[in-house]
Formats: structure tokens, C-alpha cells, sequence
């Protein structure tokens, strides 16, 4: 019998043979290894596991830190050394390590660098540099300190006490030394191209009449009184808080659009959060607890989650009312059997599905609102967990309602939510007006925010019109609920202007 | 090496203030030698004497310091320097310190506490290190030509160079830019630094902590009756209740060798201990029902007496923060405020610096370890900065020796070795360079 060594044999380029390896291997295994009972080696036999040979052979250990005993160790010494950045040779020691080369240059000299200052002539100075504000001496004076300071102009200013001339400001002395630099550079030759000295040049640039109205308006900043401050706090406050009511408006719009007229609204199905605060629905401002602002997100994303769990797939839920398969036969008719036929192209779930009772289709009640949902089945005399005749249809059925039962008790909620704020509202409102009857009232300038939502919505409702030959009971309820909204954002409007003339009082 | 900038020279850091003299190693983190500034000596006996008493001091080498020879025209026959200077009771000893209002208003003392700290106590030779010496920042150019020839010609140092406190704190913090607040034993001051630079028109600096000791002073002799006898002088004493007179003997061989200015010496001293130990501050202003809430606390003195003090201990330091108005009126030049001293400062800066400094204010110095006083402060600013940060080391030793750990700092990194000035520039240049150089 050829073995897989005799057809090694055959080809001459395999000098690597597996034979005597494996002899050397048996050889080596025959002998019972340390570590297993005899007991067990006379069970296993040759085929001792690799994990006892392993465990038999000393494990690698961690690498032993080299505690420097065969290395030479470094020395030290302490030698003197020059820095080229002294005029003078000062000689300073410090320790070095020891080697033969001698010392290089000492590294820190190279930090020993002087800005550029300029610097003119007696003659430049008559023909270009002359100031009428400025005598020669003081320019002078002033280059010698932007020098001894290397341009540290506060420190610059701070040293600046040149006799006999007048007090100047941080900017004055800024002013005249990058207007004497510019006419330098320009009127000098200038050996590079023109773009660098325009870069240069730009470099110089000093508007004294801009930064003098920036400091002017940093020191107003600054002397704001705190009744100022507590008005500018409040304003800012007011802002965000318009904002967020603004983005919740749009937000509580397009959730109501999306639930009633699902994927036909043509607004993204996923809900972005683009609010930096969070949702924005809890009607304060970011410094609510997290707690509150969560319980927010909830309800804002409930009127759509259902939406996007029971009812996003409304493509394939009508169908089968209107196609169903020609060639059913008589029997499934007659037991209500749907077959579905495999689908090509649509990869539907591969699993395959028992038998099963149907009576495990029907549809439970879940989520947030799923006690009320059954409540609601309870109220309409419905059973929600039995059906005499589970066939498609009547699923379907069931389901429909099911979904309408959900989303009406949404819009219910979410009206009891506008009903309760409008209260609010308008107790504010009340309360604003009887605490000052002669403010003028607000509410008519400020009504167009509101107003462009009206519009908004009302044209989205007319949009809505073929989901409402559908379900013509929840559009006349969104249309309702929008009015309401729209009436809400009014509210908050005035509830603005209230709070605008409590400042002013 | 080059990785870190360091770069140690081995230079000594000496530090002079009003309450202490600190030396060390650049590079160190603490001083190694902190002495007081406070020196003991017996007064030569009379001025015209001199001459016969050069003959005297040179036999008559009692100095417990072995501070060497004196200076040839001397008031004082011997200088009794460091821990157990003026701290030892010596028979007709006086106390001098040389410092007023934290510049140094008697150079003749001042080699000797230097030779003290850095001879008898570091055990170095001062002529194989080169030294940095502190200022404050409202020294006098007359002042630092004169410690630059005490350096050069003195001590024979190779390299000299003197670094600004302000700017030694401001590093100390790690910053280049900062409101320094130093609150000294003598001094409040508070100072601008822009990039290393003290603005000087910035400037402000008050003897304010000098007012919180006699307030102190005031109150613990003339409310509570205390005796301040120090305990070198208290021969026995037995204990008794609180509020009770103290029973106590006097050491009656020592009295009639006191001196007046050492039996002040020792009387602010308990005065300060008092201070420190006792003394406080409430968070958010001065508030009847607050004081109230605060615990009394109980300090014994040498003599024995004993006493809770509840809110009197409470006013000393309100003095930091404001003034009583009857006050003001009976002393129409009472020393600024803390807050007032800043104000004054930031008002002197430009506007956009202020904000700047605001959020990079350092406070430094023993008198700010006063308890309660750093969050009184971030309390009083925060009322009138809303972005004022402040820089308050929790180590005491940071916040007591700042100026010294910023020359250690500055002293240790390779890039400053440029601006050293050697004796060869000394010699060369004289008193010119100094200002030159240290600006």
C-alpha cells in the first residue's frame, strides 16, 4: 500500500520526509510522561494529550527584569560647561554622563533668541518717519523698549515712561511702531518677492481706531450693572426657551403627521433629535432634571413608535384584500387558508413556521399603552384576547382597530397635554393682565409665528386627504389637534409678552 | 534632560521675607533651610566705641551660630541667627528684623541670617553655587544693586541674578500670566504678571496683615485681659478653669535682662500663634446667626489662661475683607482691603487683561493659610467676576514658600542659565547690569 511518503518519494523536490519525524515522535511519547498517573497513561495510551505535555514542560516565564547586574553602569560626573547663548563665559556645571566625545554645544543656547526689531537712520527718520505727534527721541525711547521687551506690549506699556512726553495709551505706542515698521519695510529694497513682504506688511497691520472702540466696548462689558446683567440673563433665557418651544412645535407636528398619515406624510420615519437640550416637548429648559425631560421623550416618540412597529408596513397590510390569489382553491376558501407564495426577490424571514394555532396571531396589547388599550376594547365590548373565527381577515380586522384604539388614545392624550397648557396659558395671561390692566397687549404683533403654523398644518391636513378616506375620524381630529396647536403657540407668544412686560416693570 | 528643560546648575534659591528667610537647591521642592528673619543681638555699647569694640569682637566670638567676624562698623556686637536665635532666651538680648514693609530696610543683618541659612544650615560654600535671590516686586533699584554687591563681594558668588516674587509665585503655579496674591507677614499685595513681567502700574500693596495682628493684639490684651508673658519667661504655672485668673510664677532672674524689643518679639509671637490657631473667617460675609453657629474654640497661654473664644475670633479676620465704617472714620489711612487691592490693580490694567488675570489669580503666602480665608476670597470674587479662578495650593509648604519653589523652578530649567550675571559681567558692567539683566 503506497503511503503518503512513497509519494513523496516519487517527486525528488520533497526532500522533507514524515517518517522519521513521526518515528521521532512516537519514540519520544512511548516513554510515560511526568505528570499522568499510570493508571491513566495505560487508558490513553500513546495518544497522550498535548496539554499534558505542555503542562509538563516548564511554562515560560515573565521576563526577568534585568536589574542592570551585567551591564556597566552609567557614570556621572560633574563637569563644567559654556553656554553660547552668554556673551561672556560664564562656566557652570552640571552633571553629564561620562563619555569620550567632547561636549557638544550646549542644547539650551539655541533658545537664546532675539525678535527682530528695526531700526533707522538719522536721514530715514527726517524723510519718512516724521511725526508730528512723535519727536525722534521718544521714537527712540519706544523702539529701545519694544526691544529690551521683545514686543511684549503690556509689559511695554507698563515700562513706558518717557519724560516730558505725553501719557499714551497701550494702542498709541502700537500705532507708532508698526507705522514706522511699515514705512520701513517699504521704502527700504526689499530683497525676497512680493508676496512675502505683503505678508509681512499684513503682519503689521494696526487699525488703532478699531481696537480702540474693542477696548471701549471689552470695559463696557465690564462695568454692565447687575440689573443689566440679570436683564441680559433673562433675555438669553427667554431665547432659548422660544426656541425650544418653537422646535417643539415643529416636532409635535410632524409626529402627528407621521402618525396619522404614516409613511404617505413624507417626513423621514426617523425621529432626529435636533435639539441640543434634549427633547424639547418638557415645556422648561435644560435645567430640568434629566428625569423629566426623559418622561418628555416619551411622549413625544409614542404617538410614533406604534406607527413604526404595528402599522409602518402598510404596504403589505392591504393587500390582501385587494389580491388575492386567483387559484385558491375551494377549500382554503371554505377553511379561510391564505397561502402565501414564496415571493422572489423579497427576502422575507426564512424561518419556518410550525403549526400553530391562529388564535397566536392575535395581536397583544403592549407597550405604554397597553392596559388603556384594553380598557378601551373593554368600553367598546370587544374582547381583546378572543376571537370566535380567527381568519386573516378578521385579524386584520382586529388589528386595524387595534392600531386605531392606540393612536386615538395618543391623540387623546396629547389633546388633554394642549388642553392643560392652554389652562396654563391662560391663567398666566389672566394674572399678567390683572397685575398691570394698562399694558399694551402683545398678542396681535406676535400672532404671526403663530399664524405660519396654522397654515402650515392646514396645509398638511389637506395633503392628508387620501390617508382620510381612510380613517376620516383622525384627520378632522389632526386637523383639530393642529388648530389646537397653533392656538398653543399664540399662548405662548402672549405668555412671552407677559413675561416681557414683567421685566419692563 | 533636554526633554524636560531642566537643567541643574546646583544653584541656591534664597528667599527673604518678612517672617522668614527660606534657602535651598534649585530643583528642590522645599526649602532646606527656612530660618527667621528675626535676629537676636546684644547692641554694641555705644557708637562712638567702635573702634575700641573691633578689638573686643574679635576676642569675644560668642555667636552661637558661628556667623564669623561682624562687619567693621557694626551697631550690633553680636547676631544670634536661625531657629535658636531670638527663640533663645538670652540675658539682655534685643530682636531686630531688617525687613520693613517686606523691603529691606537694614542691609547690616542681612549677611549674616544669609551665612547662617546657607553656611550653618545648608552647609554649603556660597562661592561654588550661583544664586537666586527673591524681591518683591516693589523693590527699590537701590535695594537690589545693594544685595547684587552683598552677593558679589560678600559671599563671592559666581553668578547672581534677582527674580521678582510675583513672577516666582506665578510660576510656582505653573503659569506665565496670573493676579498674583501674596498675603506676607507684613504685606498684602496683589500683582499682575503678563508673561512673566510684573505690570507695575498694577501694582497694589497694602500693610494689612500688620493691622489683622494689633486688632488682634488689641483685642486679646484689652477685651480678654491677657497677660502675653512668653514661656521662656514663666517659671511654673498650675492649671486652672477657663476664664479664671491664671496662677503663674515668673522667672524672676530673667525679667530685669529683658529688652523691650525682645519682650515685643515674644509678645507677637503668642499674638500670631493665637492667630493661627484660633482665628477665622466665615464663607459668605459677616453674618450675626453665622458667627453664632460657628463652635467657640480654646487656647491656652503660657500663663496658664485658658478661654473659649466664640465669635470675637471670627472678626479678626473679617478685616481682611472690609472695614468697620467707625473705623475708617478714626483712622483716616488704614491699609486696603483685600478686595479693594484688587480692584485697584485690575482697574490700573488693561481691559483685556483683566479677564486674563481674573482667571488665573494665585493666592500665595503664610497669612493666606488663615483659616477660612481662601474660600471667603473665591466667595467675594465670584460675587464680582463670574469666570474668576483661583490658584490655591492645598500644601501649606506651597503656599508659604511660592516665591521660593517658583526660584527653584526658574532656577532649575536649562533656558535660564542664559540670564544669569556673572562675576565677570559684575566686575565688568557693575551696578548697571543688574538692572540691565533682572528685569
Amino acid at each position: 500500500m503506497a503511503t503518503a511518503a512513497d509519494l513523496r518519494a516519487i517527486f525528488p523536490g520533497s526532500t522533507r520526509s514524515t517518517v522519521p519525524q513521526k518515528a521521532q515522535a512516537s519514540g519520544s511519547t512511548s516513554r510515560r510522561p511526568e505528570g499522568v498517573l499510570r493508571e491513566l497513561y495505560s487508558l490513553i495510551g500513546d495518544s497522550v494529550p498535548t496539554l499534558a505535555a505542555q503542562f509538563n514542560k516548564r511554562p515560560p516565564l515573565k521576563q526577568k527584569p534585568h536589574l542592570g547586574v551585567g551591564q556597566r553602569s552609567v557614570s556621572w560626573e560633574w563637569q563644567p560647561f559654556t553656554n553660547e547663548g552668554r556673551a561672556d563665559g560664564l562656566r557652570l556645571s552640571h552633571w553629564t554622563k561620562t563619555s569620550a566625545e567632547p561636549a557638544k554645544e550646549y542644547p539650551y543656547a539655541k533658545y537664546n533668541v532675539q525678535s527682530t526689531v528695526y531700526s533707522y537712520t538719522e536721514d530715514e527718520y527726517t524723510r519718512f518717519l516724521d511725526d508730528p505727534g512723535w519727536t525722534k527721541e521718544e521714537t527712540d525711547y519706544l523702539f529701545a523698549l519694544v526691544k529690551d521687551y521683545s514686543t511684549r506690549w503690556y509689559v511695554v506699556h507698563d515700562r513706558y515712561e518717557f519724560l516730558g512726553g505725553p501719557t499714551r495709551v497701550l494702542d498709541d505706542l502700537k500705532d507708532r511702531y508698526f507705522t514706522v515698521c511699515k514705512k520701513l519695510i517699504r521704502t527700504r529694497p526689499w530683497e525676497g518677492d512680493e508676496a512675502s513682504k505683503a505678508s509681512l506688511l499684513a503682519t503689521m497691520s494696526f487699525d488703532k481706531d478699531r481696537e480702540l472702540h474693542r477696548k471701549n466696548y471689552i470695559a463696557g462689558l465690564e462695568t454692565r450693572t447687575q440689573d443689566q446683567l440679570f436683564e441680559e440673563e433673562a433675555l438669553y433665557t427667554e431665547i432659548r426657551r422660544l426656541e425650544q418651544t418653537e422646535r417643539r412645535f415643529r416636532k409635535d407636528r410632524d409626529a402627528l403627521l407621521r402618525m396619522i398619515s404614516g409613511i404617505e406624510s413624507g417626513l423621514p420615519e426617523v425621529v432626529e433629535d435636533d435639539s441640543p437640550f434634549g427633547s424639547g416637548l418638557s415645556a422648561g429648559l435644560s435645567m430640568e432634571p434629566p428625569k423629566k425631560k426623559k418622561k418628555g421623550n416619551m411622549d413625544i416618540d409614542s404617538p410614533v413608535t406604534p406607527n413604526a412597529t404595528i402599522a409602518l408596513p402598510p404596504a403589505p397590510a392591504p393587500l390582501p384584500f385587494v389580491k388575492r390569489p386567483s387559484h385558491a382553491s375551494p377549500q382554503d376558501i371554505a377553511n379561510c387558508i391564505v397561502r402565501t407564495e414564496p415571493t422572489l426577490g423579497t427576502p422575507y424571514k426564512a424561518t419556518h413556521q410550525g403549526a400553530h394555532l391562529r388564535s397566536y396571531k392575535l395581536p397583544q396589547p403592549k407597550g405604554a399603552n397597553g392596559p388603556r388599550v384594553i380598557q378601551a376594547f373593554q368600553e367598546l365590548g370587544v374582547s381583546s384576547s378572543r376571537m370566535v373565527m380567527y381568519t386573516r381577515e378578521n385579524l386584520a380586522h382586529f388589528e386595524g382597530i387595534y392600531d386605531s384604539v392606540n393612536v386615538l388614545l395618543d391623540i387623546k392624550k396629547a389633546v388633554d397635554k394642549v388642553e392643560q397648557d392652554i389652562r396654563v396659558a391662560k391663567t398666566r395671561l389672566g394674572m399678567a393682565e390683572s397685575s398691570e390692566l394698562a399694558g399694551p397687549s402683545s398678542v396681535a404683533g406676535d400672532g404671526d409665528l403663530g399664524m405660519d403654523v396654522d397654515e402650515d398644518a392646514e396645509g398638511e391636513a389637506d395633503e392628508d386627504g387620501r390617508a382620510q378616506s381612510v380613517m376620516s375620524a383622525r384627520s378632522t381630529r389632526s386637523r383639530k389637534q393642529s388648530r389646537r396647536s397653533s392656538i398653543s403657540s399664540v399662548d405662548t407668544n402672549t405668555a412671552r409678552g407677559t413675561t416681557k412686560r414683567q421685566k419692563k416693570s | 534632560m533636554v526633554m524636560y528643560g531642566g537643567d541643574e546648575v546646583s544653584a541656591l534659591v534664597i528667599d527673604i521675607g518678612s517672617s522668614s528667610v527660606r534657602a535651598g537647591y534649585a530643583g528642590d521642592d522645599t526649602p532646606k533651610a527656612v530660618i527667621p528673619s528675626s535676629f537676636g543681638f546684644r547692641r554694641a555699647a555705644k557708637e562712638q566705641e567702635d573702634v575700641l569694640m573691633q578689638g573686643q569682637e574679635n576676642g569675644d566670638s560668642a555667636s552661637s551660630n558661628g556667623s564669623g567676624q561682624e562687619p567693621r562698623k557694626s551697631a550690633y556686637r553680636e547676631v544670634f541667627a536661625g531657629q535658636s536665635g531670638p527663640a533663645l532666651w538670652r540675658s539682655k538680648m534685643e530682636v531686630g528684623n531688617p525687613l520693613v514693609d517686606g523691603l529691606i530696610a537694614d542691609f547690616e543683618p542681612i549677611p549674616h541670617l544669609i551665612r547662617h541659612a546657607v553656611t550653618s544650615v545648608l552647609q554649603c560654600d556660597p562661592t561654588e553655587h550661583p544664586v537666586l535671590l527673591t524681591e518683591p516686586s516693589w523693590n527699590t533699584p537701590a535695594n537690589r544693586e545693594r544685595m547684587a554687591e552683598i552677593m558679589f563681594e560678600e559671599f563671592q558668588v559666581p553668578a547672581f541674578y534677582i527674580a521678582n516674587t510675583g513672577v516666582l509665585n506665578a510660576f510656582a503655579a505653573g503659569k506665565g500670566s496670573a493676579l498674583v496674591i501674596d498675603l506676607g507677614e507684613s504685606t498684602a499685595s496683589v500683582t499682575p504678571v503678563v508673561d512673566g513681567f510684573v505690570l507695575r502700574k498694577g501694582l497694589a500693596h497694602s500693610a494689612l496683615p500688620k493691622l489683622i495682628h494689633n486688632h488682634a493684639k488689641h483685642m486679646l490684651t484689652q477685651k480678654f485681659g491677657v497677660e502675653l508673658w512668653p514661656h521662656q519667661l514663666i517659671g511654673s504655672k498650675s492649671p486652672v478653669d477657663p476664664n479664671t485668673k491664671p496662677i503663674y510664677k515668673l522667672r524672676d532672674d530673667r525679667i530685669p535682662a529683658v529688652t523691650q524689643s525682645w519682650r515685643e518679639w515674644a509678645e507677637n509671637r503668642e499674638v500670631d500663634e493665637w492667630v493661627q490657631s484660633v482665628a477665622g473667617t466665615l464663607d459668605q460675609g459677616w453674618n450675626d446667626q453665622a458667627a453664632a453657629a460657628r463652635p467657640p474654640k480654646q487656647y491656652e497661654f503660657p500663663t496658664g489662661y485658658n478661654s473659649f473664644f466664640g465669635y470675637e475670633r471670627l472678626t479678626i479676620g473679617e478685616q481682611f475683607f472690609h472695614h468697620s465704617p467707625s473705623l475708617i472714620a478714626a483712622n483716616p489711612n488704614l491699609p486696603q482691603t483685600i478686595p479693594a487691592l484688587i480692584m485697584e490693580s485690575l482697574r490700573a490694567c488693561d481691559p483685556e487683561l483683566r479677564q486674563v488675570l481674573v482667571g488665573n489669580i494665585v493666592l500665595t503666602g503664610g497669612t493666606s493659610l488663615f483659616s477660612g480665608l481662601a474660600d471667603r476670597l473665591s466667595n467675594e470674587l465670584a460675587r464680582h467676576f463670574p469666570h474668576v479662578k483661583i490658584h490655591a495650593p492645598g500644601n501649606p509648604i506651597e503656599r508659604r514658600y511660592g516665591g521660593w519653589l517658583g526660584g527653584s523652578i526658574l532656577a532649575s530649567l536649562g533656558t535660564f542659565h542664559q540670564l544669569w550675571v556673572s562675576r565677570e559681567e559684575w566686575q565688568e558692567h557693575g551696578k548697571a547690569i543688574i538692572g540691565q539683566r533682572c528685569k
